[in-house]
């Protein structure tokens, strides 16, 4: 799957790509190791919600009525936290992981 | 040391036998099982890399704080049935009150921060296991 969605956060030409991992809930509504090309510029929240747009119970799972992360969503990028009232102003990064989970329940 | 993430039993008498050192007083072994809670079965999935590099944070924490000889956590994944083991930590101290602490201490903070998600699989169909600490609005850097 790839998303060439992300156009409104175009700042320049420079193609990247990123993956996109869901977990647990948010897999089973959105899949998971999905590849995009994100143009550069592109934040975190605006891959994120592109992607998430392929299904609307799996965005309503992450985004609430604003748009913004639900409150419970863990975000990382690259296997380090973000937090997700940031994710609006840090951009993706070429060769990006970016993984999405509901809270963890291990153990 | 181990740590990991997988799908394979593991074989817990061997895991105590590596943990005892000469300094060691007191080995305490937590086993978390597949409960009966009107489940066929369970399904385990983890963020594996994530999930390996903090339980070893957490190790390393506790070996610290609680000046342990030898740790080991290993977390299972895939579809386990009632009665399986789920997670294997085993803790070797000098004496029980650092044993304990300790193996208390790893599995408290592996439910705040590891990522593994748990669905309960019933007859009507599976509901995800809630987490007990988790929210989004934590500070990067902090546990998870």
């Amino acid at each position: 799957m790839r998303s060439r969605d992300c156009k409104n956060q175009h700042y320049g030409d420079e193609e990247m790509k990123a993956k996109i991992r869901f977990f647990a809930r948010f897999r089973e509504l959105l899949g998971t190791d999905i590849i995009t090309d994100p143009l550069a510029g592109t934040t975190l929240a605006a891959l994120v919600s592109n992607i998430a747009r392929n299904n609307k119970e799996g965005y309503d799972a992450i985004f609430d009525e604003h748009g913004n992360f639900r409150e419970f969503v863990i975000l990382m990028q690259n296997g380090k936290r973000v937090e997700t009232a940031d994710a609006g102003t840090i951009m993706v990064a070429d060769g990006d992981e970016i993984a999405i989970f509901p809270p963890v329940a291990g153990g | 040391m181990t740590i990991k993430v997988q799908k394979e039993d593991v074989d817990i008498g061997a895991l105590i036998s590596a943990a005892k050192t000469p300094e060691t007083g007191a080995v305490v072994v937590f086993d978390g099982i597949v409960r009966d809670d009107d489940i066929t079965e369970m399904e385990l999935e983890a963020y594996d890399e994530v999930a390996v590099a903090e339980m070893e944070k957490i190790a390393k924490a506790a070996t610290e704080q609680f000046h342990l000889l030898h740790v080991d956590i290993i977390h299972r994944i895939g579809r386990l049935t009632v009665g399986e083991n789920i997670l294997i930590i085993v803790v070797s101290a000098g004496h029980r009150p650092e044993a304990y602490a300790g193996s208390r201490y790893i599995i408290e903070e592996l439910k705040k921060s590891v990522p593994v998600w748990k669905k309960e699989l019933t007859k009507d169909g599976g509901r995800w296991v809630p987490g007990e600490h988790g929210h989004g609005a934590g500070k990067p850097g902090s546990a998870l």
